[in-house]
């Protein structure tokens, strides 16, 4: 049986009742919403953050209504790339990459039912997930992505457009999914995604996919973020491990 | 079949479902990776007979190890770039030093193979004196049951060495595994990352309190302050499920670490560790050791996948020429 470490279960649930009792935050208009700026100027993203529509980690066509572009919001796979999907959704209960602990990959993690927490310094944007320790450093010093390398979670590269920070995503490997329902993309997947405060705990998160190999066009998703504002809220620990019959497999041994 | 609970922050059991056990021999050819294309090589112990990958901006992948114990197994551990002396310590706005960047644990006491003082070379471990300064004779003051259990750990369960399954590690220990760390410090923290096991500690300073006792974590509960220069971080709900390093010395779930970090200059930090834990030690015990500055430009820290690929759990069994009895827990 996988082992999930339920002794951090009972706080987090305490923490997040608490959050489930609040009224939902009422997102305000980009266009009139100022927010607070950071020692450097930028708008300030810093807090931690979680979605609360839980239904886009699951599928991310069916019921969650996060896509946006194109109309109709369905992912505009190419004909060739339908099939793949298919046996994806048709195994999904094995070859999901996180039934594996595998990373989950950008944009997967951003709307995954778990928190992170978002740090900027000058050079530097670094988002802490509660969700199997995972961290991303976003650089925000005008440096260059890596050739010639491929990573879980992409090499990410920010700069700001106004009070949008937008993170040029880019390295990734064929591994990872885009939801639990076998949506899917190819080494040559390419994400930008962009951080926009809306209101005091809001976030606005966009994210624009682009993979000549699968899809017809780019396309985009959208969803809404939301502080936690308990008081001493932090980020806990949701570590994944298979367990010690496939470690022995892995081993070599029965 | 097995049954797996996919458990949201809600607490909730938002699906249940049954499914097969993945076949790990089906498992997709891992693409290319600066890291997790390998099997796990931490740069120590490896037995595969591959040179051992350094990591970037360490010694150059491939540089030969020195060869210890009877079976001449390499043993290689990268410190890092060489020390490069700075200069006068950077402050923040807030007038706290100013320790960002990359760093890595001198670990010239061989801490990261085993913390206690170990005079004699075993196979894949090169002698040295840990990083125990109290007790001065360098040796974990283990209680009678404990000692004996480290005994065992070593030679009979090193196949249950945390890391080896991808475990983070844990309190000291996470602050000298090989590969280094990078600080941040955004208003009210003090942030480190590590490339290694791609783990981070978040250290708020702003004088909250600890979480609540019940709650286990791998890397603990750490509240920081500055006292003068000294960054002094306390830790606790620390879940005692980590090593103290790769040879079985641990410790227990009621484990408290208190850490010192001094800058003494813009490139070198003191560190020092005491660590109290009475279900395992007799009396606290205090390891120390130095973090360099790591000074090479842009230098960025990779993604460390461990469990996307680990395949170093088959080095240590003796089915495929390890030590150790296969005892997986």
């Amino acid at each position: 049986m996988r082992k999930q470490f339920w002794k951090t279960i009972p706080a987090v649930t305490a923490l997040a009742v608490a959050a489930l009792a609040l009224e939902p935050v009422r997102a305000q208009s980009p266009a009139t919403y100022k927010a607070p700026r950071t020692p450097g100027g930028h708008a300030d993203l810093q807090g931690i953050w979680q979605v609360r529509n839980t239904a886009p980690a699951l599928d991310l066509e069916r019921g969650s209504a996060v896509i946006v572009e194109p109309p109709g919001g369905k992912i505009p796979y190419l004909p060739k790339a339908l099939a793949r999907r298919k046996k994806n959704f048709e195994n999904r209960a094995t070859d999901d990459p996180l039934k594996k602990c595998y990373m989950p990959g950008v944009p997967r993690i951003t709307y995954l039912d778990f928190p992170f927490q978002i740090f900027q310094t000058p050079n530097y944007t670094l988002i802490a997930y509660q969700y199997i320790h995972i961290y991303r450093t976003i650089f925000t010093n005008g440096s260059q992505h890596i050739d010639g390398l491929d990573f879980w979670n992409g090499d990410s590269r920010g700069h700001w457009e106004g009070d949008t920070l937008v993170v040029d995503v880019s390295d990734f490997n064929a591994e990872t999914w885009l939801d639990a329902s076998g949506n899917y993309h190819s080494g040559a997947l390419h994400v930008v995604e962009r951080y926009t405060r809306t209101g005091p705990d809001t976030l606005e998160y966009e994210a624009t996919l682009t993979d000549p190999k699968v899809y017809k066009q780019p396309w985009t998703l959208r969803l809404t973020l939301y502080r936690h504002t308990e008081p001493n809220f932090r980020l806990l620990e949701y570590e994944c491990q298979t367990d010690s019959d496939e470690q022995a497999k892995a081993a070599g041994k029965p | 079949m097995r049954v797996f609970g996919w458990i949201t922050t809600a607490g909730a059991v938002l699906a249940a479902s049954s499914w097969l056990a993945p076949d790990l021999s089906a498992q997709p050819q891992q693409s290319q990776q600066p890291q997790a294309q390998q099997p796990q090589q931490r740069g120590y112990g490896t037995r595969s007979g591959e040179p051992p990958r350094g990591p970037r901006g360490g010694i150059p992948s491939g540089t030969p190890a020195p060869a210890v114990g009877n079976g001449g197994e390499p043993a290689f551990f990268s410190p890092g770039p060489p020390h490069v002396p700075g200069g006068p310590v950077k402050r923040g706005p807030d007038g706290h030093p100013d320790i960002q960047g990359f760093w890595n644990a001198a670990n010239d006491g061989g801490a990261v193979f085993e913390i206690q003082n170990h005079p004699t070379a075993r196979p894949g471990i090169p002698p040295g004196r840990g990083a125990i300064v109290d007790p001065r004779d360098g040796y974990l003051p283990y209680m009678n049951w404990a000692a004996a259990k480290a005994k065992s750990n070593y030679e009979h369960d090193l196949a249950a060495e945390p890391e080896l399954h991808c475990y983070q590690s844990g309190i000291p220990k996470q602050m000298y595994d090989q590969f280094g760390f990078q600080v941040l410090q955004p208003p009210g923290y003090v942030v480190m990352t590590w490339e290694f096991m791609h783990a981070y500690r978040i250290i708020p300073t702003d004088g909250r309190p600890h979480i609540a006792d019940d709650i286990k974590l791998f890397e603990g509960d750490s509240v920081g302050r500055w006292q003068g220069d000294t960054l002094v971080v306390d830790t606790t709900n620390l879940n005692g499920r980590t090593w103290l390093d790769t040879v079985g010395n641990f410790h227990s779930d009621a484990e408290h670490v208190i850490e010192r970090f001094t800058p003494v200059d813009s490139n070198t930090i003191k560190y020092e560790a005491n660590v109290e834990d009475d279900k395992v030690f007799v009396r606290p015990w205090k390891i120390a050791m130095d973090f360099y500055r790591n000074t090479e430009p842009n230098y960025e820290q990779m993604e460390y996948a461990c469990i996307e690929g680990n395949q170093d759990i088959q080095h240590y069994t003796k089915d495929k020429g390890g030590a150790a009895d296969v005892k997986l827990k």
